[in-house]
Protein backbone atom coordinates (compact mmCIF):
# COMPACT_ATOMS: atom_id res chain seq x y z
CA UNK A 1 0.00 0.00 0.00
CA UNK A 2 0.84 3.56 -0.72
CA UNK A 3 2.29 5.72 1.95
CA UNK A 4 -0.82 7.89 3.52
CA UNK A 5 -1.87 11.25 2.30
CA UNK A 6 -2.15 14.08 5.47
CA UNK A 7 -5.68 13.71 4.56
CA UNK A 8 -6.16 10.32 5.37
CA UNK A 9 -4.41 10.41 8.34
CA UNK A 10 -6.32 13.20 9.91
CA UNK A 11 -9.34 11.80 8.36
CA UNK A 12 -8.71 8.40 10.64
CA UNK A 13 -7.73 10.65 13.52
CA UNK A 14 -10.75 12.20 13.87
CA UNK A 15 -12.47 9.28 12.85
CA UNK A 16 -14.33 10.07 9.41
CA UNK A 17 -12.74 6.92 7.32
CA UNK A 18 -15.30 3.85 7.03
CA UNK A 19 -14.14 0.41 8.87
CA UNK A 20 -12.09 -1.09 5.35
CA UNK A 21 -10.09 2.02 4.62
CA UNK A 22 -9.61 2.29 8.66
CA UNK A 23 -8.48 -0.97 9.27
CA UNK A 24 -6.39 -0.33 5.90
CA UNK A 25 -4.61 3.13 6.89
CA UNK A 26 -3.63 1.20 10.51
CA UNK A 27 -1.82 -1.66 8.88
CA UNK A 28 -0.17 0.66 6.73
CA UNK A 29 1.14 2.89 9.88
CA UNK A 30 1.87 -0.45 11.07
CA UNK A 31 4.44 -1.57 8.99
CA UNK A 32 5.46 2.26 7.44
CA UNK A 33 7.67 4.31 10.05
CA UNK A 34 6.96 7.39 7.76
CA UNK A 35 3.56 7.37 7.92
CA UNK A 36 3.80 6.44 11.90
CA UNK A 37 5.53 9.68 12.55
CA UNK A 38 2.96 11.55 10.70
CA UNK A 39 0.56 10.37 11.96
CA UNK A 40 1.97 11.48 15.15
CA UNK A 41 2.17 14.71 14.22
CA UNK A 42 -1.16 15.34 13.75
CA UNK A 43 -1.89 13.25 16.49
CA UNK A 44 0.02 15.74 18.85
CA UNK A 45 -1.22 18.76 17.17
CA UNK A 46 -4.75 17.45 17.59
CA UNK A 47 -4.28 16.97 21.16
CA UNK A 48 -2.88 20.55 21.43
CA UNK A 49 -5.95 22.12 19.38
CA UNK A 50 -8.25 20.23 21.15
CA UNK A 51 -7.50 22.00 24.88
CA UNK A 52 -8.46 25.45 23.76
CA UNK A 53 -7.19 28.27 25.53
CA UNK A 54 -10.32 29.95 26.59
CA UNK A 55 -9.98 34.25 27.17
CA UNK A 56 -11.33 35.32 30.22
CA UNK A 57 -13.74 37.97 29.43
CA UNK A 58 -13.91 41.19 31.87
CA UNK A 59 -16.22 40.87 34.75
CA UNK A 60 -18.14 43.67 33.87
CA UNK A 61 -19.02 42.81 30.77
CA UNK A 62 -22.36 40.52 31.85
CA UNK A 63 -23.51 43.36 34.48
CA UNK A 64 -22.79 46.54 31.38
CA UNK A 65 -25.24 44.11 28.96
CA UNK A 66 -28.16 43.64 31.59
CA UNK A 67 -27.96 46.96 32.43
CA UNK A 68 -28.68 47.73 28.81
CA UNK A 69 -31.36 44.99 28.38
CA UNK A 70 -33.05 45.82 31.92
CA UNK A 71 -32.30 49.39 32.80
CA UNK A 72 -34.06 50.17 36.38
CA UNK A 73 -36.47 52.48 36.83
CA UNK A 74 -36.11 56.19 36.98
CA UNK A 75 -35.88 56.62 40.86
CA UNK A 76 -38.63 59.25 40.59
CA UNK A 77 -40.89 56.85 39.53
CA UNK A 78 -40.44 54.97 42.39
CA UNK A 79 -40.71 58.27 44.18
CA UNK A 80 -44.19 58.58 42.60
CA UNK A 81 -45.61 55.39 42.94
CA UNK A 82 -44.87 56.09 46.49
CA UNK A 83 -46.21 59.46 47.05
CA UNK A 84 -49.58 57.68 45.34
CA UNK A 85 -49.46 54.46 47.33
CA UNK A 86 -49.64 56.85 50.21
CA UNK A 87 -52.34 59.36 49.32
CA UNK A 88 -54.61 56.16 48.40
CA UNK A 89 -53.85 54.68 51.50
CA UNK A 90 -54.92 57.66 53.31
CA UNK A 91 -58.10 58.63 51.68
CA UNK A 92 -58.96 54.88 52.13
CA UNK A 93 -58.05 55.18 55.60
CA UNK A 94 -59.72 58.32 56.42
CA UNK A 95 -62.77 57.03 54.74
CA UNK A 96 -63.05 53.98 55.91
CA UNK A 97 -61.67 54.84 59.98
CA UNK A 98 -64.55 57.68 60.38
CA UNK A 99 -67.42 55.76 58.55
CA UNK A 100 -68.26 58.34 55.67
CA UNK A 101 -70.91 55.71 54.42
CA UNK A 102 -72.92 58.75 54.52
CA UNK A 103 -71.59 60.75 52.77
CA UNK A 104 -72.53 63.05 49.46
CA UNK A 105 -70.86 60.83 46.92
CA UNK A 106 -72.38 57.53 48.32
CA UNK A 107 -75.68 59.07 48.61
CA UNK A 108 -74.97 61.30 45.13
CA UNK A 109 -74.02 57.22 43.17
CA UNK A 110 -76.88 55.29 45.08
CA UNK A 111 -79.56 57.96 44.20
CA UNK A 112 -77.90 57.66 40.53
CA UNK A 113 -78.65 54.05 40.96
CA UNK A 114 -82.23 54.21 41.87
CA UNK A 115 -83.26 56.45 38.93
CA UNK A 116 -80.88 54.51 36.26
CA UNK A 117 -80.82 50.88 35.10
CA UNK A 118 -77.90 48.86 33.22
CA UNK A 119 -74.46 49.13 33.61
CA UNK A 120 -74.54 52.04 35.70
CA UNK A 121 -76.69 50.58 38.03
CA UNK A 122 -74.62 47.14 38.38
CA UNK A 123 -71.30 49.13 38.42
CA UNK A 124 -72.31 51.33 41.21
CA UNK A 125 -73.42 48.32 43.09
CA UNK A 126 -70.70 46.22 42.86
CA UNK A 127 -68.23 48.93 43.90
CA UNK A 128 -71.04 49.54 47.31
CA UNK A 129 -70.69 45.77 47.63
CA UNK A 130 -66.64 46.13 47.68
CA UNK A 131 -67.07 49.13 49.74
CA UNK A 132 -69.59 47.08 52.41
CA UNK A 133 -67.15 44.00 52.21
CA UNK A 134 -64.15 46.44 52.74
CA UNK A 135 -65.47 48.54 55.73
CA UNK A 136 -67.04 45.28 57.60
CA UNK A 137 -63.62 43.65 57.42
CA UNK A 138 -62.01 46.43 58.43
CA UNK A 139 -64.44 46.88 61.43
CA UNK A 140 -63.85 43.19 62.54
CA UNK A 141 -59.97 43.65 62.25
CA UNK A 142 -60.19 46.56 64.36
CA UNK A 143 -62.68 45.34 66.84
CA UNK A 144 -60.48 42.35 67.04
CA UNK A 145 -57.09 43.73 67.10
CA UNK A 146 -58.93 46.80 70.08
CA UNK A 147 -59.79 43.81 72.49
CA UNK A 148 -56.23 42.17 72.21
CA UNK A 149 -54.05 45.85 71.91
CA UNK A 150 -54.90 49.33 73.55
CA UNK A 151 -56.46 51.83 71.19
CA UNK A 152 -53.49 53.54 69.78
CA UNK A 153 -51.40 50.32 68.90
CA UNK A 154 -54.26 48.93 67.47
CA UNK A 155 -54.90 51.83 64.81
CA UNK A 156 -51.39 52.22 64.06
CA UNK A 157 -51.44 48.35 63.17
CA UNK A 158 -54.27 48.57 60.96
CA UNK A 159 -52.89 52.01 59.58
CA UNK A 160 -48.92 50.38 58.74
CA UNK A 161 -51.01 47.01 57.37
CA UNK A 162 -53.10 49.56 54.73
CA UNK A 163 -49.93 51.34 54.12
CA UNK A 164 -48.12 47.57 53.33
CA UNK A 165 -50.79 46.38 51.34
CA UNK A 166 -50.98 49.69 49.15
CA UNK A 167 -47.59 49.75 49.12
CA UNK A 168 -47.13 46.17 47.72
CA UNK A 169 -49.87 46.57 45.14
CA UNK A 170 -47.86 49.79 43.53
CA UNK A 171 -44.90 48.04 43.44
CA UNK A 172 -46.54 45.01 41.65
CA UNK A 173 -48.35 47.33 39.20
CA UNK A 174 -44.62 48.85 38.05
CA UNK A 175 -43.23 45.34 38.20
CA UNK A 176 -45.63 44.44 35.75
CA UNK A 177 -45.21 47.65 33.79
CA UNK A 178 -41.58 46.69 33.51
CA UNK A 179 -42.01 43.40 32.21
CA UNK A 180 -44.80 44.54 29.78
CA UNK A 181 -42.45 47.14 28.42
CA UNK A 182 -39.15 44.47 28.07
CA UNK A 183 -41.32 42.60 26.18
CA UNK A 184 -42.46 45.00 23.47
CA UNK A 185 -38.67 46.31 23.52
CA UNK A 186 -37.68 42.20 22.66
CA UNK B 1 -41.60 19.41 22.01
CA UNK B 2 -38.70 18.69 24.68
CA UNK B 3 -36.88 21.66 25.84
CA UNK B 4 -33.49 21.47 26.42
CA UNK B 5 -31.60 24.02 29.06
CA UNK B 6 -30.61 26.54 26.58
CA UNK B 7 -34.12 26.86 25.59
CA UNK B 8 -35.75 26.47 28.98
CA UNK B 9 -34.01 29.50 29.99
CA UNK B 10 -34.65 31.44 26.66
CA UNK B 11 -38.62 30.53 27.12
CA UNK B 12 -37.83 32.22 30.91
CA UNK B 13 -36.07 35.57 29.06
CA UNK B 14 -38.61 35.67 26.80
CA UNK B 15 -41.20 35.74 29.97
CA UNK B 16 -39.15 38.82 30.85
CA UNK B 17 -37.05 37.16 33.35
CA UNK B 18 -34.13 38.47 33.62
CA UNK B 19 -31.86 35.84 35.89
CA UNK B 20 -32.39 33.33 32.65
CA UNK B 21 -30.91 35.39 30.14
CA UNK B 22 -28.01 36.24 32.91
CA UNK B 23 -27.53 32.36 33.23
CA UNK B 24 -27.67 31.89 29.67
CA UNK B 25 -24.87 34.60 28.99
CA UNK B 26 -22.68 32.90 31.82
CA UNK B 27 -22.87 30.08 30.24
CA UNK B 28 -21.88 31.37 26.85
CA UNK B 29 -19.62 34.05 27.38
CA UNK B 30 -16.33 32.41 27.64
CA UNK B 31 -16.27 30.66 24.34
CA UNK B 32 -17.99 33.66 22.61
CA UNK B 33 -15.24 36.25 23.89
CA UNK B 34 -12.58 33.57 22.93
CA UNK B 35 -13.86 33.18 19.61
CA UNK B 36 -13.91 36.90 19.16
CA UNK B 37 -10.87 38.18 20.81
CA UNK B 38 -9.22 35.59 18.53
CA UNK B 39 -10.82 36.59 15.36
CA UNK B 40 -10.30 40.24 15.90
CA UNK B 41 -7.56 40.19 18.33
CA UNK B 42 -7.89 43.25 20.38
CA UNK B 43 -9.43 43.22 23.63
CA UNK B 44 -11.21 46.15 23.53
CA UNK B 45 -13.13 45.74 20.27
CA UNK B 46 -13.91 42.18 21.47
CA UNK B 47 -15.42 43.08 24.52
CA UNK B 48 -17.38 45.63 22.84
CA UNK B 49 -18.60 42.85 19.81
CA UNK B 50 -19.47 40.30 22.71
CA UNK B 51 -21.57 42.59 24.36
CA UNK B 52 -23.26 43.70 21.02
CA UNK B 53 -23.75 39.95 20.70
CA UNK B 54 -25.24 39.37 23.74
CA UNK B 55 -27.84 42.62 23.16
CA UNK B 56 -28.73 41.31 19.64
CA UNK B 57 -28.90 38.05 20.84
CA UNK B 58 -31.61 39.22 23.40
CA UNK B 59 -33.41 41.43 20.63
CA UNK B 60 -34.12 38.78 17.95
CA UNK B 61 -34.84 36.00 20.27
CA UNK B 62 -38.33 36.14 19.78
CA UNK B 63 -37.04 35.38 16.31
CA UNK B 64 -35.64 32.13 17.22
CA UNK B 65 -37.06 28.72 16.33
CA UNK B 66 -37.15 25.98 19.11
CA UNK B 67 -36.81 23.28 16.51
CA UNK B 68 -32.84 24.11 16.42
CA UNK B 69 -29.76 24.00 18.50
CA UNK B 70 -29.86 27.64 20.54
CA UNK B 71 -26.09 27.11 20.58
CA UNK B 72 -26.21 27.19 16.62
CA UNK B 73 -28.34 29.79 15.91
CA UNK B 74 -26.32 31.95 18.21
CA UNK B 75 -22.73 31.11 17.13
CA UNK B 76 -24.68 32.33 13.77
CA UNK B 77 -25.27 35.68 14.88
CA UNK B 78 -21.76 36.03 16.36
CA UNK B 79 -19.97 34.56 13.19
CA UNK B 80 -21.94 37.24 11.25
CA UNK B 81 -21.46 40.40 13.64
CA UNK B 82 -17.79 39.66 13.92
CA UNK B 83 -17.28 38.91 10.26
CA UNK B 84 -19.38 42.53 9.44
CA UNK B 85 -16.75 44.18 12.22
CA UNK B 86 -14.02 42.47 10.02
CA UNK B 87 -14.71 43.27 6.41
CA UNK B 88 -15.53 47.20 7.86
CA UNK B 89 -12.00 47.26 9.09
CA UNK B 90 -10.67 45.14 6.31
CA UNK B 91 -7.32 47.23 6.13
CA UNK B 92 -6.80 45.83 9.67
CA UNK B 93 -6.37 42.55 9.18
CA UNK B 94 -5.36 39.73 6.49
CA UNK B 95 -7.75 39.09 3.40
CA UNK B 96 -10.54 37.05 3.94
CA UNK B 97 -9.97 35.53 0.58
CA UNK B 98 -5.88 34.99 0.13
CA UNK B 99 -5.37 31.39 -0.72
CA UNK B 100 -1.87 31.28 -1.59
CA UNK B 101 -0.45 31.85 1.56
CA UNK B 102 3.21 30.50 2.04
CA UNK B 103 4.29 29.73 5.59
CA UNK B 104 7.00 31.74 5.40
CA UNK B 105 4.76 34.57 3.71
CA UNK B 106 3.04 33.58 6.76
CA UNK B 107 5.48 33.96 9.73
CA UNK B 108 8.17 35.99 8.46
CA UNK B 109 6.43 38.94 9.89
CA UNK B 110 4.60 38.32 12.93
CA UNK B 111 5.44 37.92 16.68
CA UNK B 112 5.16 34.32 17.44
CA UNK B 113 7.99 33.78 19.75
CA UNK B 114 10.31 31.38 18.30
CA UNK B 115 13.72 31.44 20.92
CA UNK B 116 14.78 28.68 22.63
CA UNK B 117 14.07 25.46 23.53
CA UNK B 118 11.00 24.46 22.31
CA UNK B 119 11.97 21.11 21.91
CA UNK B 120 11.90 20.94 26.11
CA UNK B 121 8.79 22.83 26.54
CA UNK B 122 6.26 21.04 28.20
CA UNK B 123 2.68 19.90 27.47
CA UNK B 124 1.08 22.95 28.47
CA UNK B 125 3.19 25.27 26.68
CA UNK B 126 3.00 23.29 23.74
CA UNK B 127 -0.37 24.09 23.62
CA UNK B 128 0.20 28.00 24.83
CA UNK B 129 2.02 28.17 21.43
CA UNK B 130 -0.02 25.89 19.12
CA UNK B 131 -2.51 28.48 20.28
CA UNK B 132 -0.46 31.44 19.84
CA UNK B 133 0.22 30.41 15.55
CA UNK B 134 -3.36 29.93 15.30
CA UNK B 135 -3.68 33.68 15.96
CA UNK B 136 -1.89 34.22 13.22
CA UNK B 137 -2.70 32.29 10.60
CA UNK B 138 -5.34 34.02 7.91
CA UNK B 139 -8.85 34.25 9.07
CA UNK B 140 -10.53 32.23 6.56
CA UNK B 141 -8.68 29.14 8.14
CA UNK B 142 -8.57 30.47 11.93
CA UNK B 143 -11.91 31.14 11.89
CA UNK B 144 -13.14 27.68 11.32
CA UNK B 145 -10.34 26.44 13.76
CA UNK B 146 -11.69 28.63 15.95
CA UNK B 147 -15.46 27.41 15.70
CA UNK B 148 -13.88 23.65 15.27
CA UNK B 149 -12.02 24.08 18.64
CA UNK B 150 -13.50 26.79 20.84
CA UNK B 151 -16.84 26.04 20.19
CA UNK B 152 -16.40 22.42 19.53
CA UNK B 153 -18.64 22.18 16.60
CA UNK B 154 -19.12 19.57 14.14
CA UNK B 155 -17.96 19.96 10.45
CA UNK B 156 -21.50 20.07 9.26
CA UNK B 157 -22.36 22.68 11.90
CA UNK B 158 -19.90 24.94 11.08
CA UNK B 159 -20.89 24.42 7.39
CA UNK B 160 -24.26 25.49 8.54
CA UNK B 161 -22.72 28.37 10.47
CA UNK B 162 -20.63 29.93 7.84
CA UNK B 163 -22.42 29.11 5.00
CA UNK B 164 -19.60 27.19 3.24
CA UNK B 165 -19.91 23.46 1.89
CA UNK B 166 -18.96 20.51 4.80
CA UNK B 167 -16.09 19.86 1.85
CA UNK B 168 -14.60 23.45 2.24
CA UNK B 169 -14.77 23.42 5.66
CA UNK B 170 -13.21 20.33 5.98
CA UNK B 171 -10.55 21.11 3.58
CA UNK B 172 -9.78 24.93 5.15
CA UNK B 173 -9.41 22.79 8.67
CA UNK B 174 -7.33 20.54 6.94
CA UNK B 175 -5.11 23.24 5.33
CA UNK B 176 -5.06 25.08 8.19
CA UNK B 177 -3.48 22.00 10.00
CA UNK B 178 -1.04 21.82 7.65
CA UNK B 179 -0.38 25.27 8.14
CA UNK B 180 0.24 24.72 11.87
CA UNK B 181 2.05 21.18 11.49
CA UNK B 182 4.49 23.17 9.05
CA UNK B 183 5.48 25.42 11.50
CA UNK B 184 5.89 23.41 14.55
CA UNK B 185 8.06 21.47 12.64
CA UNK B 186 10.12 24.09 11.94
CA UNK B 187 10.32 24.91 15.49
CA UNK B 188 11.26 21.50 16.56
CA UNK B 189 7.36 21.26 18.61
CA UNK B 190 7.16 17.92 16.70
CA UNK B 191 10.24 15.64 17.69
CA UNK B 192 7.76 12.62 18.98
Amino acid sequence: MACLSAEKIIALDEGDLNAIEASRSRDHLLLCPACRLKADHYRYLNQALSRPMFSEPPAAMIPNVLQRLYPALPRYTSVIAAIAASLVFLITWIYIYFDFSSSSLIQALRLTADGTSGWLVNTIKAISAVYNAAQAAFKAGNALLNMLLPAPLATAVIAGSLLACFSLLAFLFIGFMRKKVHAEKS
Amino acid sequence: MILDEDQILIKKTLRGERSAYEELMRKYEKKIFSFVIRMVRNEDVAVDLTQDFFFKIYTVMDKYNFEYKFSTWAYRICYNLVIDHIRKNQSQVDSLDDDSISPHELFASENVSREDGFKNLVREETRDYVWRVVDQIPLKFRELILLRYIQDLKYEEIAAITSLPVGTVKNRIFKAKELLKQEMEKDGMLVC
